[in-house]
């Protein structure tokens, strides 16, 4: 009777000696020294979700074109300062009259299968992508091909209508399927999307459900050998459960959230004799965005009364810690196509008070929130579980209530986020993120024709000049007269103000030190562009064995 | 029950703390308005994270709101989903338990069947699939947590029910022509109280876990409204390092379900008759 407490109380404090031990004797190694560059080792990372297939033609979440960029080329793509040069073509040719782009892919390309990998690949790519049972939510840039052909094996011609400005960006974006796996099936329904063949440094090796997905190097790769020979993605959904392996040793690299990178790592000296910082800007803006077919959203004054409601500068430093800026045209800052002479709305509550009075609304019984025809001004505000949008949502509840309005906050779990609220339509506002692309047109965003369930204007913006503007741009070729047509679009989409910009956030990522050959401070591109020439020193690799 | 049972339960030293604790969250949580330092939803961008001090006894969370008050305001919550759920689940109970005891033949079966297939789903799944399917919020859990847990208080009623029918004051009382509605409600229902009131006593610290849990997993109360729950959630993503935020909210519901436990257990070794120590 008097033993057992005892143990107990001795079993438990082993336990929190156990939890305080550090999981791995420190050894000496010292990460920053420099070693040559060698191939081998294996990468980990992590990812929240897991992808639904690796067609990223149909799977339109990041998860999945995270992977499947790996495994798949495109025809161009970007280089380290952003500007195009060929993946799988050698050269390209514009026809004079801007109509007919000649593609010229580079000799003996082959499939990881090994079968040859030509131009007939490429005509089937796009005739999936246009096809309606495809129904992919990027068929709209390729819909305005009149014709494509593969005149011979290394050849790929496409004429549009119309000159098509974005035409080459699209290209860049468009991962090219084996036409010998995909022939006559169905692409929503094929095994290939969880058994890919690809042309890139990687293929699939393993896709362990609900854990990891393994890529291992392609012998037959179209443009020679990647340094690492393993990628490992693991599927950890809880971020908190990413970062602690993270510190554990076991995943080499992380996207952070502000409090981690500015915060938690540079108050641990032996986080930060590991992990290396890497800063970049705007890959992406969070923005708060109405369901314009509700109401009272269909009211300009409301969206810009609540826009004035909001402080910006408050979601920024307070969610962000500062690492984020405050944007006023949907392009990456500091861009050519960002619009200098905007400025995004200030914060102003008296004003979006007026504004409101002015729609009709009155708190006609006291209780401190307005109503219209008797209707309380009360709506949901919808996320992901994602902390920094549940926080911005918060800071955003605040304020609105205190200019009478009420709001309640729900996150969703990503899934069905996505089917059940964002594909239906059926929310009153969401706060989401939108990728900021390299080319300036957002037509599949913005254009009132790109409005079904699953296309990318989800929020039922219809605006006949944006409309015009965006078809204007995607018609004009040259830069200066594209650069006029896109600060107009995003001048009258500020003036509109059928979302509103949040924070353009800092793109912020530890990598664990033993991964050398990152470009840092990051060029325009980022420090992904060069991934494949990213080593693994023999002395730093982790123990193979004991890892999957 | 009365004062002397409760006395003689609480001469029991762990009823008699299960009490105090229960007593002192309760003051706490009641008073939370008077005597929190802050507004629990005052949010502060420039305080975000402070480990506790003197300003903030137990610290700030991430967006720089009073965790302390935040604390005594989620205790209303936590404490009231106990309340107001094990009330419906009760209630239900003893509806239920009471016809399939009185009753008996083909209402009992059909009662105790209906008792068993809601035995046999795991509740915490089930409470999160009403819950997806509902809006998550205050109302709802209640509901919900309610309406999934009644089953034990009908087990227990309706087998006092069964027992009792069969007593010399049941059987008099029946042979005098009293009315279905006088043996139950005089008779029968007030003899049953003491199983009642244990199982509701220990019902309470369930519900506050399942109402943690439900929160804990972003289904239960919702932003910007504190709960136990939520304010653990919000403190996993910085266990490691802002460890205010998981500590507090996860003693305060230990010492929750702990007092009630401590003080259902007192109570049934004070009431029963059968279970008593030496």
């Amino acid at each position: 009777m008097s033993l057992l407490p005892r143990t107990k109380l001795f079993i438990f404090l082993l336990l929190l000696a156990g939890c305080n031990a550090p999981s791995k004797p420190t050894t000496a190694v010292n990460y920053d020294l420099n070693f040559a560059s060698t191939s081998g080792g294996t990468l980990i990372n992590a990812m929240t979700g897991e992808p639904s297939g690796l067609i990223s033609m149909i799977a339109s979440e990041s998860a999945s074109s995270a992977i499947s960029s790996n495994i798949f080329n495109t025809l161009l793509k970007y280089d380290k300062n952003l500007e195009l040069e060929g993946d799988l073509v050698e050269s390209w040719q514009i026809s004079a009259d801007q109509k007919t782009v000649r593609f010229k892919l580079k000799p003996n390309l082959k499939w990881a299968d090994n079968h040859s990998l030509t131009s007939a690949d490429v005509l089937f790519t796009w005739q999936a992508v246009i096809d309606e049972k495809t129904a992919s939510p990027y068929a709209s840039d390729f819909q305005l091909v009149k014709k494509a052909e593969a005149p011979d094996a290394l050849s790929f011609v496409v004429t549009y209508d119309q000159a098509y400005a974005p035409a080459l960006d699209s290209w860049a974006g468009l991962q090219i399927l084996p036409k010998h796996m995909l022939e006559n099936q169905d692409l929503h329904t094929t095994a290939f999307a969880r058994k890919p063949i690809g042309s890139n440094f990687y293929q699939l090796d393993k896709w362990a459900h609900g854990e990891h997905l393994k890529l291992s190097k392609n012998p037959n790769s179209a443009l020679g050998q990647a340094k690492i020979d393993h990628l490992i993605t693991r599927i950890i959904p809880d971020n908190s459960a990413q970062f602690l392996e993270l510190m554990a040793d076991n995943i080499d690299l992380m996207g952070l959230d502000p409090i981690k990178f500015s915060r938690i790592i540079p108050a641990r000296p032996e986080l930060q004799k590991k992990l290396a910082l890497y800063k970049e800007l705007g890959n992406s803006y969070t923005y708060m965005g109405f369901n314009l077919k509700h109401k009272p959203f269909d009211d300009v004054r409301v969206r810009h009364a609540i826009n004035y409601a909001i402080d910006k500068q408050e979601i920024i430093d307070g969610v962000y810690l500062g690492l984020g800026i405050n944007i006023a045209s949907p392009y990456k800052p500091g861009t050519r196509w960002s619009n200098p002479d905007l400025t995004p709305y200030p914060y102003n509550p008296d004003k979006a008070r007026a504004l409101l009075k002015e729609a009709g609304f009155t708190d006609s019984n006291g209780d401190g929130i307005l109503e219209r025809d008797g209707k309380a001004f009360s709506f949901e505000i919808i996320t992901n579980q994602n902390k920094e949008r549940e926080k911005s949502a918060v800071l955003i509840q605040r304020r609105l209530k205190e200019v009478g309005i009420d709001v309640r906050i729900r996150a969703i779990e990503w899934a069905s986020f996505i089917s059940r609220f964002i594909k239906t339509g059926d929310f009153d506002v969401v706060i989401l993120g939108w990728g900021l692309g390299l080319d300036p047109d957002q037509y599949n965003i913005w254009h009132s024709s790109q409005q079904a369930p699953g296309q990318f204007n989800f929020i039922g913006y219809n605006n006949p000049k944006v409309d015009q503007l965006l078809e204007q741009g995607r018609l004009e070729l040259d830069a200066d007269k594209r650069q006029e047509i896109y600060h107009a679009f995003a001048k009258t989409l500020l003036e509109d103000s059928p979302i509103i910009y949040l924070s353009a956030g800092y793109g912020l990522t530890a990598i664990h030190k033993r991964v050398k050959g990152i470009d840092n401070p990051a060029p325009p591109a980022g420090i992904g562009h060069n991934a494949e020439e990213w080593y693994i020193p023999q002395p730093l690799r982790r123990n193979e064995i004991s890892h999957h | 029950m009365n004062l002397g049972t409760l006395k003689k339960s609480l001469s029991n030293p762990l009823a008699f703390a299960g009490f105090n604790i229960i007593i002192i969250i309760f003051l706490l949580s009641m008073l939370a308005p008077l005597i929190a330092p802050y507004d629990p939803n005052f949010i502060n961008v420039k305080a975000i994270l402070l480990p506790p001090s003197a300003a903030h006894w137990m610290g700030t969370d991430g967006l720089g709101r009073d965790v302390l008050s935040r604390m005594l305001h989620g205790g209303r919550i936590s404490l009231l989903v106990g309340l107001v759920a094990v009330g419906i689940s009760t209630a239900i109970g003893i509806i239920l338990g009471s016809l399939a005891g009185f009753y008996r033949g083909w209402v009992d079966t059909v009662i105790m069947r209906l008792v068993d297939i809601m035995l046999s789903i795991p509740s915490f799944f089930l409470i999160l699939a009403v819950i997806a399917f509902l809006t998550p919020s205050i109302i709802n859990i209640m509901i919900v947590i309610g309406l999934t847990s009644w089953m034990g208080v009908t087990r227990l009623v309706r087998a006092e029910f069964l027992s009792l029918s069969e007593r010399e004051f049941v059987t008099a009382s029946r042979t005098l022509g009293a009315k279905n509605s006088r043996l139950i409600f005089t008779h029968l229902l007030p003899n049953s109280l003491t199983p009642i009131i244990v199982s509701a006593v220990l019902g309470v610290a369930g519900a506050v876990l399942l109402e943690s849990g439900l929160s804990f997993l972003g289904l239960g109360v919702q932003a910007p409204q504190a709960s136990w729950g939520n304010i653990l959630t919000d403190g996993k993503e910085y266990i490691q390092f802002a460890w205010w935020l998981s500590l507090f909210p996860g003693l305060a519901i230990l010492m929750t379900v702990l007092g009630y436990n401590l003080l259902g257990e007192g109570l049934r070794d004070a009431l029963d008759p059968r279970s008593q120590h030496k």
